[in-house]
């Protein structure tokens, strides 16, 4: 009996040492990976650069997220090195409720702008009792890390912000401003747009000129009000990535953006449609996993 | 024991428990649909949490369960004493079962409910849930969560269907094995420093302490009920009678509450026991195969499955309307973790509240086996489909017992002829 149990418990070993090493292999493989997660109508981006740190930004409307980042981090990895909140929406902000729970974050950089729902204070009140560094973005702040990958924040500028949300707190539906973000690295380059509206959009792509991306993710999950010819004329971008969930009541994507991505021959990758989409780059080359 | 004072007491019994249903249901108030309804109860399961709502399980006064629908805060959780005022609403279920729900009525907590003991479970549960979570992968820590304390309530959903389509949802309910294991576990320690009768009372309380950490659900009461009265019988020095320590079981529960009659955990958890009690020995007394199971690893957990699927086969078509064959292969593929699972997590949980690192260790050596048990359940969910029953009669349920307890004699006799 006691013979069974040791070479069952060498057996364990042997399995468990080798799942770690599987992951020790798989995830850090010295390049760049991009996933947006599928979590249904919202967003939910996660970052792992080449060196394994990670960036997730925006949490999405439910628990979802934390599958998505067990199947891209090794298991023995609990550190998110940073949390980015394009605006304080439900959609983008609930699951991190969970994520912050279960994960060392070191820190938590937010839109400066406040949410009356009740979710939003209990979120920044577990921030601040884990003492997790919070801190607000505006345009021209910027993260370079270690391995070469650079995110910089091209919006909202302080004035965009004061003008949208003159009371600091963030609309339901009027006009708001989101976090528009520029994760580059090499040549690789990738938009992130949160729930931008296409004024906001239009003025920062001009700010920084910016063009030739190698991925844009389409503003607002495909709402009518985040894309135009104009931007999509200006950015090029080869893929178009749309965040959204199956039959949301918001009728999103709208066929504006979805005709519009295509009159540009610009290759559209649903979440509701190809599940979590995988984007891994060496800095040189990149492809869609 | 004389046969006729037996059967005295037992007329007794059954006179006192008729009594006491009547009594029940001549004053149990007949619930309408859009009736105003306040109440008092305490949350023994945490509530589960959907976009921007709380999904609360509790009990009326009458010991049924209703669903409560409330605002995401202020959050409610394990061990809460509230109070309960509003509309209740009647839902008639896809299987012709009424369930009872609330949406959005006024929840006040009750300061003065705070229990110490409820308190010191409520951390235990927290701890160990946050431990487990912190340190696997989601599916991993629910499954893991589930299988050691029958704490269910952040499974995702998705994982929760497939164990129910795989037959296998049955080992995330605490229950026999986890009190044979809670009591095995306890008494050999107790026994270490105290006299053998103290080690056996510590170890009931110890069940007992158990039962309220897993939320005393049905199927964990009747096992901690039965596993208490094996123990009794050991400091009575009585012999254990499975059968009677089951009626027994049975017997205390519908007293106190009638209504847990109706409920499917009950139902499932008595007839499976019972199944295992009196069909499986059956089993047994043929020698051939009885040494072809010793020889095999998993035929024990077949057999277990078959007795245990065999005895509640109407009440999973009449409640989940589905059964898949496949199942019976399934649980003999993944049962054998479970009991190496529970000792991995209970020890791992034990030492996790006192120092993390090294609960995290243990965590991580069930980590194989939680990846294994999740594989299998989720391949074999998605490759085969279960068989749909859509018109379920209670003439199929009476049938299909009668033919089962014919059977069950018919072999019983055989059995008795081959041995006279």
């Amino acid at each position: 009996m006691l013979k069974k149990i040791i070479w069952f418990g060498i057996l364990i070993l042997v399995v468990l040492g080798g799942l770690l090493f599987y992951q020790r292999i798989k995830f850090y493989d010295g390049k760049l990976h991009v996933v947006f997660c599928d979590v249904g109508q919202g967003d939910a981006i996660f970052i792992r650069t080449p060196k394994g740190l990670d960036i997730l930004v925006d949490g999405g409307p439910n628990d979802n997220v934390l599958s998505c980042l067990s199947n891209h981090m090794p298991v023995w990895d609990r550190t998110i090195e940073l949390i980015i909140l394009t605006h304080p929406h439900t959609d983008h902000f609930f699951g991190l409720h969970e994520v912050l729970k279960r994960y060392n974050v070191l820190s938590f950089d937010s839109e400066k702008l406040d949410n009356k729902a009740l979710g939003f204070a209990e979120l920044i009140k577990e921030v601040k009792q884990k003492k997790i560094p919070l801190h607000y973005l505006f345009s021209g702040d910027a993260f370079k890390t270690k391995g070469g990958v650079k995110v910089e924040i091209l919006a909202p500028t302080r004035e965009f912000l004061a003008e949208t949300s003159p009371n600091g707190m963030i609309g339901e539906n009027n006009e708001f401003a989101s976090l528009i973000s520029l994760v580059s690295y090499g040549s690789f380059k990738l938009l992130l747009t949160g729930d931008t509206q296409a004024d906001e959009l239009l003025e920062a792509i001009s700010q920084y000129s910016l063009s030739n991306l190698s991925l844009l993710q389409v503003p607002h999950h495909g709402s009518k009000t985040g894309l135009s010819f104009e931007i999509l004329n200006l950015l090029k971008p080869k893929i178009a990535v749309i965040s959204v969930g199956k039959n949301n009541k918001y009728g999103h994507p709208t066929p504006f953006v979805l005709d519009l991505l295509e009159k540009a021959k610009i290759k559209i990758l649903r979440t509701d449609q190809n599940g979590e989409v995988e984007v891994i780059s060496d800095g040189k080359t990149w492809k869609v996993n | 024991m004389t046969k006729s004072a037996f059967i005295t007491i037992l007329v007794f019994l059954l006179l006192f428990f008729s009594v006491r249903f009547f009594l029940f249901y001549r004053n149990q108030p007949q619930h309408q649909n859009g009736e105003y309804l306040s109440f008092e109860t305490r949350i023994l399961s945490s509530p589960q949490i959907f976009s921007n709502q709380q999904r609360i399980s509790a009990n009326l006064d009458t010991g049924e369960r209703i669903l409560i629908t409330a605002p995401m805060y202020p959050q409610f959780g394990y061990g809460d004493s509230v109070r309960i005022s509003g509309k209740l609403q009647v839902r008639v279920l896809d299987n012709k079962k009424l369930m009872l729900v609330m949406y959005f009525p006024k929840i006040e907590a009750n300061k003065n409910g705070k229990n110490l003991l409820l308190a010191v479970t409520g951390f235990v549960r927290q701890r160990v849930t946050l431990l487990f979570e912190k340190n696997l992968p989601p599916i991993s820590a629910s499954l893991l969560l589930g299988i050691v304390f029958g704490i269910k309530e952040n499974m995702p959903k998705d994982f929760t269907n497939d164990l129910r389509i795989s037959g296998v949802l049955h080992v995330v309910a605490a229950s026999g094995m986890n009190v044979t294991m809670v009591g095995g576990f306890l008494s050999s320690i107790f026994s270490f420093f105290l006299k053998r009768q103290y080690a056996l009372v510590l170890s009931i309380l110890g069940i007992c302490f158990y039962a309220l950490l897993a939320g005393l659900e049905p199927s964990i009461i009747r096992a901690s009920i039965m596993g208490i009265l094996a123990f009794l019988a050991q400091i009575l020095g009585r012999q254990r009678l499975a059968a009677y320590s089951l009626f027994i079981a049975a017997y205390i529960m519908l007293f106190v509450s009638p209504s847990t009659l109706f409920d499917v955990g009950f139902q499932l958890s008595f007839m499976a026991t019972l199944g295992l009690i009196v069909i499986r020995p059956i089993f047994d007394k043929n020698k051939k195969l009885k040494s072809l199971l010793n020889k095999s690893f998993v035929g024990e957990d077949v057999l277990t499955t078959v007795c245990a699927q065999a005895s509640t086969l109407p009440i999973l078509l009449a409640n989940f309307g589905s059964y898949s064959f496949i199942s019976v292969f399934i649980n003999g593929l993944v049962l054998w973790t479970v009991p190496v699972l529970m000792t991995l997590g209970g020890i791992g949980g034990l030492l996790g509240i006192i120092f993390e690192p090294v609960g995290a260790i243990f965590l991580y050596l069930s980590l194989p086996l939680l990846l294994y048990f999740q594989k299998v359940v989720s391949v074999f969910a998605q490759v085969f489909g279960t068989f749909n029953l859509t018109n379920f009669s209670w003439q199929f349920t009476g049938g299909y017992y009668l033919m089962l307890i014919s059977l069950v004699i018919f072999f019983l006799q055989r059995k008795q002829a081959k041995a006279d």
